[in-house]
C-alpha cells in the first residue's frame, strides 16, 4: 500500500535578507494512512516547517513531497490551496479560531470553504464526539482553552480530511485539558482511521502516538 | 456563512463601521445635494420663465439665454413691430436689472399692463399693483425668506422701494419694478432686455418665429420649448465642471476612507486571513470576503446618505427658501453606483494584498 505521505530528500531554505537559513536539510519520511505519528525535537529543528510543507502552506526548496499521491513540488500555490481545502486539516497551538464567529460558525466555515455545503450529520457526529453540544453558540472568548482547541479539532476534521496536521495542540493547555485533547485525537485516529501527524515538545503527548519521529537540525534523527 | 462572518466583522468593529459608513453617506449626500441644488436652481429658473406664459422669447442678437448675463437692451419700439406680426396675441417687454444685495437676483422692469395681458396677471397674496415709480412687487417665496410685508421699505439697488404687493411665485422673476424705474436705474431710455411674445395659438410659433426673423435687426428668437431644453446644467457655463469637481471630491472621500478602513482591517486581521488560508480559502474567496464587506459598508452608507440628503434638503430649504433642491431617483441611483464603485475600488487593493499574504507569515502575525 502506498504511503499517504512520502518525502524524499526534502529541503527548505528560508532567506532572511542575504542570509540563507536551512530549516529542512534532507528529510525522508513515510507515513501510512491511518497512522498517528508524533514529531518531536527541540525548537528550531524544523518540525513546524515540515508541517507547513506537508500541509501545502509553503513550498519545499528541493526534494519531493508526495501527499496522497500528489507531488507538491509540481503544484502551483492555487493547486496546493485546493488540495489543502479537501485533504488537510490543521490544529494549531494557539487554536486560531475566528474571533467574531461562534463555535458552530467556526466549525461550519471549513465546510463552506470546501464548497460542499453544510453536512448536518457529519457536524452532529463530530460535535457529539468532541462534547461541544453546549458550547456551539459561544464565541471563542467565552470558551476555555480546552474548549477552543476542541472546536479547532472539530473544524479540522469536519470535512473528513485525509490527514490531520497538529502543531503543538497541547502547547497552550493545562495538563487536564491536554489529556482531553489528546484522548480526542486518539479517538479520531482509532474510530475514523484518521491519519494524524502531530508536532509536540511534550513527551507525554508524543506517547499517545503510534510512532515517534525525532528531529534535530532539520533532519530526522530517529524513527 | 460568509454573510454572517461579514456581518459579525462589521459589528465587531462598530467605530470603524460607523466612520466608513459615514464617509460613504457624506459622499452620497454631497453628490445628491450638489446636483439637486444646481439642477433645482436651473430648473426652477426655467419654470419661472415658462410661467410667464409666452411662446417666444425675443432677445438682442448674440445674447445669452442666461438672462442675468445679457442686459444688452433693445429699443422698446420693437415691441410695436412684434405686435403687428400676424398671429401674435400679446407682447410684453422686460428690462433686467441685476441686484446683488442679499443674494444675486434678476429684477424685472415691466410694463404692468402688457405683462398682465400676456401672463394673465399676477395673483396677489397681499397688496396690489404698483402705484408709484419706487414701488416693488416681490413673490411670496422671496417675501417669506426675507420676512417682507406689504408697505415695507426695502433697500434695493441703493434705492428705497416700497413693497406694493406680494405675488404668487412663478412668473419670470421674484422681484418686479416699473419699466421706467428700471430704465432710470440703468441710465437707458425706452429699452428692453427681452420681449415675451404670446401667439394666438401655439401652432403658430413656427410661422411667427419666421416672421420675426424677417424683421430688420436680426433679433434672436427662442421658442420657450427650446429655452426649456437649453436650461440644463450641461448648457450653463462652468456648472457641469463644478458638478463634476464636487462629485469627484465626494467620490475621493468615499474611496480614501474605505481604502484606509479596509487597509487597516487587513492588517488587523492578518492572522484571521492566515486561518482562512490554512482552511484552504482561495485568493478569490478572500478577495470576495473583503469586497463584500466593503460593499455592505457602502450599502449602509448609501442608505444613510439618502437620509442625510433628505434632511439636508429640508435644512437648506428652511434656511434659504428661495433655493430649490431636486432630489431625483436617477441621481440617487448614480450616487449609489458611484459610492459602491468607489468603495469596491477602495477595497480592491487591500483585498488583493490580503489574498497574497503568505499563510505561514499570516498565521505567525501577532
Amino acid at each position: 500500500m502506498d504511503p499517504i505521505i512520502a518525502t524524499r530528500d526534502l529541503r527548505k531554505v528560508y532567506r532572511l535578507g542575504r542570509v540563507e537559513v536551512p530549516a529542512l536539510r534532507g528529510v525522508d519520511l513515510t507515513v501510512q494512512e491511518g497512522e498517528f505519528v508524533a514529531v518531536v525535537g527541540p525548537s528550531g529543528c524544523g518540525k513546524s516547517t515540515l508541517l507547513h510543507v506537508l500541509g501545502g502552506l509553503t513550498s519545499p526548496s528541493t526534494g519531493s513531497v508526495l501527499v496522497d499521491g500528489n507531488d507538491f513540488t509540481r503544484m502551483s500555490d492555487a493547486d496546493r490551496t485546493r488540495f489543502r481545502r479537501h485533504k488537510i486539516g490543521f490544529v494549531f497551538q494557539r487554536f486560531n479560531l475566528l474571533p467574531t464567529l461562534t463555535a458552530q460558525q467556526n466549525i461550519a466555515i471549513a465546510q463552506h470553504i470546501q464548497g460542499n455545503g453544510f453536512n448536518p450529520h457529519r457536524f452532529q457526529a463530530i460535535v457529539e464526539m468532541l462534547g461541544l453540544q453546549e458550547k456551539l453558540k459561544r464565541r471563542p472568548y467565552a470558551l476555555s482553552g480546552g474548549e477552543q482547541q476542541r472546536v479547532a479539532i472539530a473544524r479540522a476534521v469536519i470535512c473528513e480530511p485525509k490527514i490531520l496536521l497538529a502543531d503543538e495542540p497541547t502547547g497552550n493547555l493545562d495538563s487536564e485539558n491536554s489529556q482531553v485533547v489528546l484522548n480526542m485525537m486518539r479517538t479520531l485516529n482509532r474510530t475514523f482511521r484518521q491519519t494524524i501527524l502531530m508536532i509536540t515538545h511534550n513527551p507525554e503527548a508524543a506517547a499517545v502516538a503510534d510512532r515517534i519521529i525525532r528531529m534535530r537540525d532539520g533532519r530526522i534523527i530517529s524513527d | 456563512m460568509v454573510n454572517r462572518m461579514i456581518i459579525s466583522n462589521i459589528l465587531h468593529r462598530p467605530v470603524r463601521t460607523a466612520v466608513s459608513a459615514l464617509a460613504v453617506a457624506i459622499e452620497v449626500g454631497m453628490v445628491m445635494l450638489v446636483v439637486g441644488l444646481t439642477h433645482g436652481m436651473v430648473h426652477e429658473n426655467a419654470r419661472r420663465v415658462e410661467g410667464v406664459g409666452a411662446d417666444l422669447l425675443i432677445q438682442p442678437p448674440n445674447s445669452s439665454f442666461l438672462f442675468g448675463l445679457s442686459q444688452a437692451p433693445m429699443p422698446l419700439k420693437i415691441g410695436d413691430r412684434l405686435a403687428q406680426v400676424p398671429h401674435v396675441l400679446a407682447v410684453a417687454p422686460a428690462l433686467f436689472v441685476l441686484n446683488s444685495v442679499g443674494g444675486i437676483n434678476v429684477i424685472y422692469g415691466i410694463d404692468l399692463q402688457s405683462f398682465t395681458r400676456l401672463s394673465g396677471g399676477f395673483v396677489y397674496h397681499a397688496g396690489g399693483p404698483f402705484t408709484g415709480p419706487m414701488d416693488i412687487l416681490v413673490d411670496d417665496i422671496y417675501a417669506k425668506a426675507n420676512r417682507i410685508k406689504v408697505g415695507q421699505q426695502i433697500n434695493m439697488l441703493n434705492h428705497q422701494f416700497r413693497v406694493a404687493g406680494i405675488v404668487e411665485h412663478g412668473k419670470g422673476a421674484r422681484l418686479f419694478i416699473p419699466l421706467a424705474t428700471a430704465e432710470d436705474l440703468l441710465g437707458v431710455q425706452d429699452r428692453a432686455s427681452i420681449f415675451y411674445v404670446k401667439c394666438t395659438e401655439p401652432g403658430y410659433v413656427e410661422s411667427v418665429t419666421e416672421a420675426i426673423h424677417d424683421l430688420p435687426g436680426k433679433y434672436q428668437v427662442l421658442p420657450i420649448k427650446e429655452y426649456m431644453s437649453l436650461m440644463t446644467s450641461n448648457n450653463l457655463p462652468g456648472l457641469d465642471a463644478f458638478i463634476t469637481a464636487m462629485i469627484g471630491i465626494a467620490v475621493a472621500i468615499g474611496f480614501l476612507v474605505i481604502f484606509l478602513s479596509m487597509y487597516t482591517t487587513i492588517t488587523e486581521r492578518t492572522r484571521e486571513i492566515g486561518i482562512l488560508k490554512s482552511l484552504g480559502a482561495s485568493k478569490g474567496y478572500i478577495i470576495a470576503i473583503i469586497l463584500r464587506e466593503a460593499g455592505l459598508l457602502s450599502v449602509v452608507g448609501i442608505l444613510a446618505g439618502y437620509g442625510g440628503a433628505a434632511v439636508g434638503r429640508k435644512a437648506i430649504l428652511a434656511a434659504f427658501p428661495t433655493l430649490s433642491v431636486e432630489l431625483t431617483f436617477l441621481w440617487a441611483l448614480y450616487a449609489a453606483s458611484l459610492a459602491l464603485l468607489g468603495s469596491l475600488l477602495g477595497a480592491f487593493y487591500p483585498a488583493l494584498r490580503a489574498a497574497q499574504l503568505d499563510p505561514v507569515d499570516a498565521l505567525a502575525y501577532e
